[in-house]
């Protein structure tokens, strides 16, 4: 090691990275040749042609100076002939940071075309985890792992608003069915399916969770959802951090061997799939006495024993489907979405390439929660927008829920007019309901009742598209809907017409939304007015949460959509049944 | 043959390789101090791939330029490193047999296709150099060290193509930079990106053992059809 004149993050980083190394990293960093194979597999290249920085070579280069300066012989005694350079400074450090957080989804798309193996992918993420170790990281990767460490889940769902959803879904389950029977059991000892999810689903996309659950109540499956321990995610697989990697996945683990469950079947998410059942035994340096599969394979299993039926003329669309990187890349997860595809659509349209050697959803590897870098992703995500535009479909089913979020938006940015949806749904529409099941009872629909009738909500925010979007969903829904474009208007808006709800945007002018948020909670008058943050910057939610009053009733990421946007006032505004307020 | 051919055809190929030999050693010592790390989880899903499997598919990887989809596009540099890697190996051979089997070179069809080999590794050495100074993400990249190897590599070529014939009688001169090339060759060999050769079993190794163990390799790529005439 060269100790001179180094910051003392620096000096931390580079002493860490010795400690790192294991033989592939080794034989990664030292079997380069400078080829420039790789080039053309990495999505950033392809789409920014005249920037030669973001050639993996190059990208894993910025990696390799530092070992080579500081571990390998060359690079020691002729530092200029190999291009090894040394980590000195905090600048350095943050340079580095916006090449292996900002420029690569560590997506191993360059790994898989490298003809001599070399893992550029474990390269970044090693180098991630380094950069991580002394805090510097994008802001985004900061909350998400501290809500990760701190609340148990990646989106820091607390245990009360985990509950009170599965409680909320059993429910309607429950009528669904007309079955006391048709609920998602809580901690059942002996289950023989443990059943892990992703927080988005609690947050975002429920529906997917009663899809979940409908199959397994039709299955007649003995399964159970963990109280604790439920979140499948893994931000250590993004962070580079092994230690929340490992702590994160034995929280499900041990949860699994409490319940004596014989399966643990994971939700459809690439890298909680991959985190979970690839990665976590080994970096809790623990192997797993029990069976981790994914639902899309349990799903298969219930078609082909005859557990379920489907019919597939149910889901008439044209279909194709995208790899997650996780799933495909670095677990070998292709064929089974394939075969599940192909019993529960009509129209499935190959997308190409495919399985291990298609495109990054480009919202992968944490860069969804690095807004920092959100223009560069979405620049790169041209490829990922052609590719689906050449199919011709009119939805992309994935089963990943990052990929999920990731193609929404290169969808929206680029205007391609496609949905995405995930097998787990497509399987559910697809369900034949046995007759035992169905029960005809005669349901009493009020004549003129909307969901969201009788609510007063203010709807805040400094972008005027935002706010007619929000407007004109709240009001199609019956609410009544008063609009602020900044702050001062915001809360003297809240004293004087005493909403329901506010939606609010963190980010504005003059006073932002924190500084409104806790003027409403600290005003008496308002204080139990129920608000809903609304960003697009999720680094600023410690902002929220950090704050000393009571946190906000719910929390949004921008872009919302209309679905995701109703089910999430629904829930904050405890209404079970779509029925007037009155 | 005068004393100094003699000298540099054969002790001096034998000092150098010698060295060669020692470094390459100390090198594998060093890779090998660093633990290797396993796969703790449950095999693949996938029933028709293992570890061993990941691990022949990915030492076999580059004989097979459809594995990649950097080959397949890339196929014309594929055919490039072929013949400029059959002319290292044909090249590193001629030191061996022209001290030690010369009769081997006597017909002159064989002299012929090396000389052919080694013209057309020189070519594309110097294809290869304008490639890594022109492209701008290849110049970005290319350390002096990797220019200086290539360089060393085509010029080897050439000279190997004036001392294919091993005619000393007609002037000693293109044997003796032949060898003293190669003798160089060999001792920068190992402080150089040349050096892959001996990296790339161990890298592809535990690169298939892991894409094996968990279903990636063997690669399975799926040909998008061609559209049919209506």
């Amino acid at each position: 090691m060269i100790p001179n004149a180094r910051s003392h993050k620096a000096g931390k980083v580079v002493e860490r990275m010795g400690k790192k190394l294991s033989r592939q990293l080794v034989g990664s960093l030292v079997g380069c040749v400078h080829c420039g194979m790789c080039t053309e597999s990495c999505h950033y290249v392809l789409a920014n042609p005249d920037d030669p920085t973001y050639a993996p070579a190059y990208k894993a280069d910025q990696i390799r100076k530092i070992f080579k300066r500081n571990y390998d012989w060359t690079g020691k005694i002729f530092p200029w002939w190999v291009h090894a350079e040394d980590l000195r400074t905090d600048e350095d450090l943050e340079k580095l940071k916006d090449i292996v957080f900002g420029k690569c989804t560590n997506c191993r798309r360059c790994s898989l075309n490298c003809p001599m193996g070399v893992d550029f992918a474990l390269l970044n993420r090693m180098a991630r985890g380094l950069l991580v170790s002394v805090g510097v990281m994008p802001e985004g990767v900061a909350v998400v792992s501290k809500d990760q460490w701190e609340v148990g889940n990646q989106m820091g769902v607390l245990p009360q608003e985990y509950i009170e959803t599965l409680e909320w879904l059993s429910d309607e389950l429950e009528d669904e069915f007309k079955d006391p029977a048709a609920r998602i059991p809580i901690d059942k000892m002996d289950a023989n399916i443990v059943y892990a999810i992703n927080p988005r689903e609690v947050k975002y996309d429920p529906r997917t969770i009663s899809d979940a659950a409908r199959i397994f109540y039709l299955a007649g499956e003995n399964w159970t959802m963990p109280s604790e321990g439920w979140d499948m995610t893994n931000f250590g697989l993004f962070s580079g951090d092994d230690e929340l990697g490992g702590a994160v996945a034995l929280r499900v683990y041990d949860k699994v061997r409490e319940l004596r469950g014989q399966t643990l079947v994971l939700s459809e998410c690439g890298h909680g799939y991959r985190s979970t059942r690839c990665e976590g035994p080994n970096w809790s340096g623990k192997e797993v006495p029990f069976v981790i599969e994914s639902s899309v394979l349990t799903m298969l299993r219930y078609i082909r024993e005859g557990r379920i039926r489907v019919d597939r003329a149910k889901n008439k669309e044209s279909y194709t489907f995208h790899d997650s990187c996780n799933n495909a890349r670095s677990c070998g997860f292709f064929e089974e979405p394939r075969e599940l595809l192909d019993l529960v659509v009509t129209d499935f349209r190959e997308m190409y390439p495919n399985r291990a050697e298609n495109y990054c959803c480009t919202g992968g590897g944490g860069a969804m929660s690095m807004s920092e870098y959100t223009p560069q992703r979405l620049k790169s995500a041209i490829i990922k927008a052609d590719q689906l535009k050449a199919t011709g479909t009119k939805s992309v089913v994935t089963s990943c829920h990052n990929c999920v979020d990731g193609l929404t938006d290169v969808i929206r940015h680029y205007k391609l007019g496609m949905k995405v949806t995930q097998l787990v749904n497509l399987t559910a529409n697809a369900l034949v309901i046995p007759e035992r099941v169905f029960v005809p009872v005669e349901v009493l629909i009020p004549a003129v009742s909307l969901p969201l009738q009788g609510f007063k909500i203010l709807v805040v925010d400094d972008e005027p598209d935002i706010l007619i979007f929000l407007a004109a969903v709240l009001e199609d829904q019956g609410a009544t809907v008063i609009q602020a474009a900044d702050g001062e208007q915001a809360l003297a808006l809240t004293i004087q017409e005493k909403p329901d709800l506010v939606t609010l945007d963190l980010s504005m002018p003059g006073k932002n939304g924190g500084y409104v948020f806790e003027e409403i909670r600290n005003n008496p008058e308002i204080a139990s007015t129920k608000v809903c943050i609304i960003t697009g910057k999720p680094e600023l939610r410690r902002l929220i949460y950090e704050r000393p009053v009571a946190p906000p009733d719910g929390y949004l990421d921008k872009p919302v959509n209309e679905e995701t946007l109703l089910t999430n006032i629904r829930m904050i505004l405890e209404l079970r049944q779509p029925v007037g307020h009155a | 043959m005068s004393d100094t051919l003699r000298f540099v055809s054969n002790e001096l190929q034998l000092m150098a390789l010698s060295f060669m030999a020692i470094v390459y050693i100390i090198r594998i010592r060093w890779l090998l101090k660093y633990k290797a790390s396993r796969d703790r989880q449950a095999p693949s899903e996938r029933r028709d791939t293992s570890s061993l499997k990941g691990i022949i598919y990915s030492w076999a990887n580059i004989a097979m330029p459809w594995s990649m989809e950097s080959t397949r596009r890339m196929f014309f540099f594929y055919l490039q490193f072929v013949v400029f890697h059959l002319a290292v190996a044909a090249n590193i051979t001629l030191s061996f047999v022209i001290p030690y089997a010369p009769g081997l070179m006597k017909p002159i069809i064989v002299v012929r296709m090396l000389q052919i080999l080694f013209a057309a590794a020189c070519a594309i050495g110097c294809y290869r150099m304008y490639r890594r100074l022109n492209n701008p993400a290849m110049r970005l990249i290319s350390t002096p060290d990797d220019l200086f190897s290539l360089g060393l590599l085509t010029v080897w070529s050439f000279a190997s193509i004036f001392a294919a014939p091993n005619r000393p009688d007609l002037g000693e001169g293109p044997l003796m930079v032949y060898f003293i090339m190669t003798a160089f060759f060999l001792v920068y060999v190992p402080f150089s990106k040349i050096s892959h050769y001996l990296y790339y079993p161990f890298t592809r190794f535990y690169f298939g053992r892991t894409l094996g163990y968990r279903g990636v390799y063997p690669v399975k790529h799926v040909v998008q059809p061609k559209p049919t005439r209506t």
